[in-house]
């Protein structure tokens, strides 16, 4: 495991709370009341952050099926596209269905290795 | 799992974050209240997409719900001037949807132009006179029953050629040829009405047929005149030359065809003698020579003439043969070029000049001046780009794999530690495990 910060991928800043925290800092540095470079370091150590508390926090499991649309494998970077999918929560509830998803996945090993 | 937990794992992210960065805050010199604001900013903006339910949200922790208020100072102003405007924004909203709705129902309506455009083929346009210029073909029944030689069914050229056999007795032989005019339009009526009793009608079949014969002979001479004449003219138009020769033989070919046609007065047209029982009559008045209408800029209809339905048939067909070779692919660049620029000028300028039918699909492609015809061209394509726009914050799954496998189309593949954004809600798994067919 990577303490530098820097050895995390910056796939989760495309998430929901990635974009948020990139507002709230844009917003910091159009008012000038902090540096550009400290707002990258924010979302290094964001990248860190998240990685870890999904691995440590979360332990929920979840299962899927659907039809792939569209499948790439780019620089160790899977990206689906599936069509009619439902999830499943292994916690029972109900099952949630969507028309269309996209799934950006990174190689798990890499961080791992490092 | 459930999106439950979201909140508390997000909460916790946020708590990590600020308290790591701390240290970096104070390196920079930036106040320990930036670095606060910089955590409700960033909650307040996760609360307003409403993605999972946030333990700063609720009530139960007064302080989380504070930030929202106080953060976004501005926020409850524009909320309270929206309470305030709500009476006139009602009349705005009751009142602009009446007066935009006229408009909007128009469409519904008939379109005055529109019916211009619309290229079909309307019953009223055809010109259904009884005077109409009928094909020897399609004659039928319906016409006056002052005209029967116009008015035969049985054997329209026969009638015809019958009516010019009286002309041409009348006006060689004057009154003493009534008798044979009137055995003649007996003989043609009769044909008409009695076409079972042919045998009894012999002496005017026979007449009638000499009466043929003598016109058929008088037409080939003329033709073969004619036929000559073109000849020599067309040389002349080509080698530019007057040669006294030629010009001798022109005018005596204009003098023989005089004499010829002084003779049955009513000269037989020259296309009439090609073996087809005389196609086409000329000389009538032009006031019914068009058969088809269009209407007109003023929405009038008005008819068109045989040149203006010629242009239009050239222009299908040149359409239609450019279509077959390639959209012009075949041609110097130029050509194309100027072929297409015409073919669409007429067809915009000129009021809808088109009276065949709903507009063929291949113009439309004949305008692309890129096609190419190919695969990589077709428009519908263009469909498939629609899986590259992340719709920002739409169905979106970001994780690590840690297998993705394949046999044949069925995939199957290990996720872990991802976020999932779908139908609007947040979800987070420790592991996925996904399978799908291509």
């Amino acid at each position: 495991m990577a303490t530098s910060g820097t050895n995390f991928y910056d796939l989760y800043r495309h998430g929901s709370l990635g974009v948020t925290l990139t507002d709230a800092l844009d917003d910091l540095i159009s008012a000038e009341r902090i540096d550009p470079q400290l707002a990258i370091k924010v979302l290094t150590q964001f990248d860190r952050i998240v990685a870890e508390s999904l691995q440590e926090k979360v332990k929920a499991r979840l299962t899927f099926k659907g039809s792939l649309d569209t499948y790439r494998f780019c620089d160790e970077v899977w990206t689906f596209l599936i069509k009619n999918v439902t999830f499943k929560m292994d916690n029972g509830s109900n099952a949630v269905h969507a028309d269309k998803v996209k799934i950006v996945s990174c190689s798990a090993k890499r961080t791992d290795e490092k | 799992m459930s999106n439950a937990n979201v909140g508390g794992v997000y909460d916790h992210i946020i708590q990590e974050v600020i308290n790591a960065v701390r240290v970096d805050f104070e390196e920079n010199g930036v106040d320990d209240g930036v670095l606060d604001e910089l955590k409700k900013g960033w909650q307040h903006k996760l609360s307003q997409l409403n993605v999972a339910q946030f333990p700063w949200d609720p009530k139960p922790e007064p302080p989380p719900p504070a930030p929202p208020v106080q953060a976004s100072a501005p926020p409850p102003a524009p909320a309270q001037q929206s309470q305030q405007q709500t009476p006139s924004n009602y009349t705005q909203a009751t009142l602009s949807p009446q007066t935009s709705a006229q408009p909007a129902s128009l469409p519904g309506g008939p379109h005055p132009n529109g019916n211009g455009v619309a290229i079909k083929p309307d019953p009223g346009m055809l010109k259904n006179d009884p005077v109409i210029k009928q094909e020897p073909g399609l004659a039928n029944a319906q016409g006056p029953p002052g005209h029967p030689v116009y008015n035969n069914t049985a054997n329209p050229g026969r009638g015809m050629a019958a009516q010019r056999a009286a002309q041409a007795l009348e006006s060689q032989y004057g009154p003493r040829a009534a008798a044979s005019i009137n055995a003649i339009h007996m003989g043609s009526q009769i044909n008409t009405a009695q076409q079972g009793q042919r045998p009894s009608q012999a002496p005017q079949q026979i007449n009638q047929q000499h009466m043929n014969q003598q016109q058929m002979n008088q037409q080939q001479m003329n033709q073969q005149h004619m036929n000559l004449q073109q000849m020599n003219q067309q040389q002349m138009n080509h080698q530019q030359q007057m040669n006294h020769q030629q010009q001798m033989n022109q005018q005596q070919y204009r003098q023989g065809i005089m004499q010829q046609r002084v003779q049955p007065q009513q000269g037989p047209h020259p296309g009439a003698s090609n073996g087809l029982p005389a196609a086409q009559v000329d000389g009538s008045g032009d006031d019914f020579e068009g058969i088809l209408m269009q209407r007109g800029p003023d929405g009038r209809p008005v008819e068109m003439g045989r040149v203006e339905i010629d242009s239009i048939i050239h222009g299908q067909i040149a359409a239609r043969a450019k279509q077959m070779e390639g959209g012009g692919l075949m041609l110097p660049f130029k050509e194309a070029t100027r072929h297409r620029g015409t073919a669409s000028k007429k067809d915009r300028t000129g009021n809808p000049s088109q009276v065949d039918g709903p507009e063929d699909d291949f113009k439309d492609e004949d305008l692309d001046d890129d096609a190419i015809n190919s695969d990589l061209d077709d428009p519908d394509d263009d469909k498939d780009d629609d899986e590259d726009d992340d719709d920002s914050m739409g169905h979106m799954m970001l994780c690590m794999y840690d297998k993705v496998q394949r046999v044949k189309n069925k995939w199957k593949c290990t996720l872990k530690d991802g976020v999932l954004t779908v139908n609007g809600r947040e979800y987070v798994f420790h592991k996925a495990t996904g399978e799908y067919e291509w």
